[in-house]
């Protein structure tokens, strides 16, 4: 038994739920967290349905009074102080956000440091700008009438409440519909997962911090995913709904929400990697190999951005079944630098079922190996001699496929195809744009080098789509309307 | 000297009727870990598939002294590879799985003999599930061995009826589906001449009496020591009830109280059974306990997921079975079945779920599930 010393015992109250001022939440339950002499007493609120149609008719009112006022420019300005008070070490949010979500997610801390250090960097000034022009050719739209080239003026509107569902599975992910949903002056109510309920919590706390009437357009709370009738006064009452996560979130949302309204989802995919030959030379394999575990080993495998298959091509200074064994003896060494999470009962069973399968089949198939860490399911390798493709149980278990020319890849993709997002590859110039547009044909959506699969720049075509173009709808004032106000000016002759 | 299969099924078959009154808790070690690993020597010898296995685990007889240590073999085996110590004859019969998750690719688990298999369903059935009586009327809600003889289930509820059924026992269901009106007669003779009986079925055939019975207002209140059989759970099936549920509409509609209900484990891969223990303690005047308890030729592990070592008693695992009366295939089994053990015995918390992804990504469960929409 611990013992707790009562006088030097720190209890340190964390709301897992930031909502605008003059709204409020009365029902709450707690979890608490130990970390040496700090006790960290986390607070969950249970909303009522009354209290949640306060609050969006609150968000509603704060867009229409301050948000929608706002020029992107000042917007991306506003957002891009609170990105820089998170670049800084010191920042109390960042440093709590460090602290508690290794114990909340099970992640590696070592991991969860560095990623959220690099992920907030994505969202600074100069990559939003990239962002809406990438997205928009003239952001200003946003703000007023602009001339298009067909003659006409024409301004964009984005709803003025965005219902977000979040995913828990990578910490911070939220980040990204919050801000894009602020871009286009949408107020955000945000679902948060029970899996990771705190990061967008204490990125809305920094940009209080900065501009209180800001944040106070934006709404995060968590409730138990399914709760229907929340849903259902959340996707009604807002402008639009964007759920990420499972198949089973996005269809109990679907439903509720009414047709004339938008819904984006981004759902189950899977992503691979492809090693080239002139990746496997001396003087670059051992960078390939460290590379192709990263995309393994980040975050566990539970983002749709990490391999879970590779195709490594022979004819290299080593061979495909060389670079997989060497690919194990990284995982192995991962292991002990940053381990894996704790798996609950069904992942591990899941691991040891998909090992066995494959290890029988080796029995009768020499074309198939099993490379394994022992005692336990921290890392598997199965490399196959033959060319296909599959995917993986997750959680640090990868397939390698040999495979004579990359070139030969989408053949083996067919029955994936509405699975497929991320591609991270180690080829040279001269094979990346046909094997590029290759992938782009049977539906990949993202090509990225080896090693950065689980790091998606913020102008991508997220999950082969537009972000802000399917929120907003457009004003045309044609040429007609246009000449014909100047008549009925009484100061023109 | 490694045995010949008549020698390894009569070792079997001595120790099965040595120890037909014992069991797995009770039975002495020494010489169940003696036949195990006779048993092992004969399967490494005989059962090809198994011996590459057992190799590529780095086990063989010459290394493996406990049988604890005997290899096992993952369920899917039964699914992946051909596991038998006898050349496989033309007609010789064959138990296969339903295939619920995969309907192309079944177990299979060979018979050149029943014998072995007869008397390991004897025994236990006897001492768990009649302990009062020699015979009673049987009521089978899942098909005979006439009507499905690649069923392992259809074999027992068979011989059960054959072993221990009385003249009125009868199955009521065959291809062309249930007997409802026949059932109905057989349980108000029951309650109108007041003798008891046992209904005995898979759990999910219940569903479909229950909702007749529901449909058509009727309940009967059964006569003393009357009994209800389950095994199984509701894998595959088109629609799944929690046990709690389907005891509660068991309750209101037979008269029948949870000590007189009892839960059967078995499984097509292994030639044994495990029982709930409540009617043996019953009728024995024990204290009540609702654990399972295993055959004195079988033993049970209950397997960390994540490292297959075993967990102290309490925790929850996979559950590792161990059966001498496997002799045909392989004695040693890995299931797919989360379970948790006591000193008493243990409880089956059914089959271990495809790992749910948290976000995007995907597991394979979950695109099984989607490519067969």
């Amino acid at each position: 038994m611990q013992v707790i010393n009562k006088d030097t015992l720190k209890i340190i109250p964390v709301d897992l739920f930031k909502i605008p001022k003059a709204t409020f939440l009365t029902e709450f339950r707690y979890q608490s967290i130990r970390l040496g002499e700090t006790v960290y007493s986390l607070r969950l609120p249970i909303p009522t349905l009354a209290e949640l149609n306060v609050l969006i008719n609150q968000l509603k009112a704060n867009q229409k009074a301050y948000l929608s006022h706002l020029k992107v420019a000042e917007i991306i300005d506003w957002i891009d102080q609170a990105i820089q008070c998170w670049t800084n070490p010191k920042c109390p949010q960042r440093q709590l956000a460090i602290k508690l979500l290794p114990v909340i997610t099970g992640y590696n801390a070592e991991t969860i440091k560095l990623e959220i250090k690099r992920f907030i960097r994505i969202f600074r000034k100069k990559e939003l700008l990239r962002f809406v022009d990438n997205e928009l050719n003239q952001p200003e739209i946003l703000d007023d009438f602009h001339p298009q080239k067909s003659g006409s003026l024409t301004k964009a509107f984005g709803p003025q409440t965005i219902f977000n569902v979040f995913s828990g599975n990578i910490p911070g992910l939220q980040i990204w519909p919050l801000i894009m949903g602020t871009l286009v002056k949408a107020a955000s109510l945000g679902k948060t997962s029970m899996a990771e309920p705190l990061l967008p919590v204490l990125f809305v706390q920094t940009l209080a911090q900065i501009n209180p009437r800001l944040a106070d357009c934006m709404a995060i709370l968590p409730w138990k995913g399914g709760t229907q009738s929340l849903e259902s006064v959340a996707a009604t009452q807002t402008g639009a709904t964007i759920v990420y996560g499972s198949d089973k979130a996005v269809g109990s949302i679907q439903p509720l929400v009414p047709s004339s309204k938008p819904f984006l989802h981004y759902g189950y995919k899977i992503s691979f990697s492809m090693i080239g030959r002139e990746a496997l030379t001396p003087e670059h394999y051992p960078q390939t190999i460290k590379r192709a575990v990263e995309d393994i080993a980040v975050y566990d495998q539970q983002s749709c951005l990490s391999t879970q298959a590779i195709f490594i091509e022979r004819g290299g200074s080593i061979s495909p079944l060389a670079a997989a064994k060497l690919i194990a003896a990284e995982l192995a060494n991962y292991q002990l630098k940053r381990p894996r999470a704790v798996l609950t009962n069904p992942e591990a069973a899941a691991i040891n079922r998909t090992r066995n399968q494959y290890q029988l089949r080796s029995l009768n198939d020499s074309t198939i190996q099993v490379l394994a860490s022992r005692q336990n399911t921290d890392w598997t390798v199965v490399y196959h001699a033959k060319a296909g493709f599959t995917n993986s149980p997750l959680n640090r278990f990868v397939h390698i496929f040999q495979i004579d020319q990359l070139e030969n890849v989408p053949r083996y993709l067919n029955d994936y195809q509405p699975y497929l997002q991320s591609c991270g590859m180690a080829v040279d110039p001269n094979r990346l744009y046909s094997l590029a547009d290759r992938l782009g044909e049977i539906g990949i959506d993202r090509i990225c080098s080896l090693g950065e699969m689980t790091r998606a720049r913020p102008g991508w075509h997220h999950d082969g789509h537009f972000n802000l173009l399917d929120l907003l709808h457009f004003v045309d004032v044609e040429p007609s309307m246009e000449a014909y106000a100047e008549r009925l000016d009484p100061d023109v002759e | 000297m490694t045995k010949t299969s008549t020698e390894i099924q009569n070792l079997v078959l001595s120790f099965i009727e040595q120890f037909a009154n014992s069991n797995s808790a009770t039975q002495s070690d020494p010489t169940f870990n003696e036949v195990a690993l006779a048993v092992f020597d004969y399967q490494f010898q005989n059962n090809l598939p198994f011996r590459k296995y057992a190799q590529s685990k780095r086990r063989s007889p010459l290394l493996v002294k406990n049988w604890s240590d005997i290899p096992l073999m993952p369920i899917q085996g039964y699914k992946q590879l051909t596991l038998s110590t006898t050349p496989i004859t033309k007609d010789e019969p064959v138990f296969m799985s339903s295939g619920t998750t995969d309907p192309s690719h079944r177990s299979r688990n060979y018979h050149p003999s029943f014998k072995v298999w007869d008397a390991s369903m004897k025994f236990p059935f006897k001492k768990y599930v009649l302990p009062d009586r020699d015979q009673m009327t049987i009521l089978g809600l899942f098909p005979g061995a006439d009507t499905n003889p690649n069923s392992s289930l259809s074999r027992y509820v068979s011989k059960a009826v054959d072993y221990f059924g009385d003249s009125k026992s009868r199955v009521f269901i065959n291809e062309n589906g249930m007997d409802y009106q026949g059932i109905v007669a057989a349980l108000q003779d029951a309650e109108t001449r007041q003798y008891p009986v046992m209904l005995l079925g898979a759990s999910f055939s219940y569903v479909h009496l229950l909702d007749y019975l529901q449909t058509h207002d009727l309940t009967f209140n059964l006569p003393k020591d009357s009994r209800l059989f389950d095994t199984g759970g509701f894998k595959g099936q088109s629609r799944s009830v929690s046990p709690q549920d389907l005891f509660q509409t068991i309750q209101k509609t037979f008269a029948i109280d949870r000590d007189h209900y009892i839960n059967m484990y078995g499984m097509t891969e292994v030639c044994s059974q495990c029982y709930d223990q409540n009617l043996f303690d019953l009728y024995h005047q024990f204290p009540i306990k609702y654990t399972k308890q295993a055959p004195a030729w079988v033993r049970i592990k209950i397997l960390d997921t994540n490292t297959l070592q075993p967990v102290p008693a309490g925790q929850t695992g996979l559950i590792a079975y161990y059966d001498l009366s496997n002799w045909n295939s392989c004695v040693a089994i890995l299931t797919e079945d989360i379970g948790i053990q006591d000193k008493t015995g243990f409880r089956l918390l059914g089959r271990v779920q495809g790992a749910e992804a948290k976000g995007c990504s995907i597991a394979v469960d979950q695109l099984l599930q989607v490519n067969q929409r």
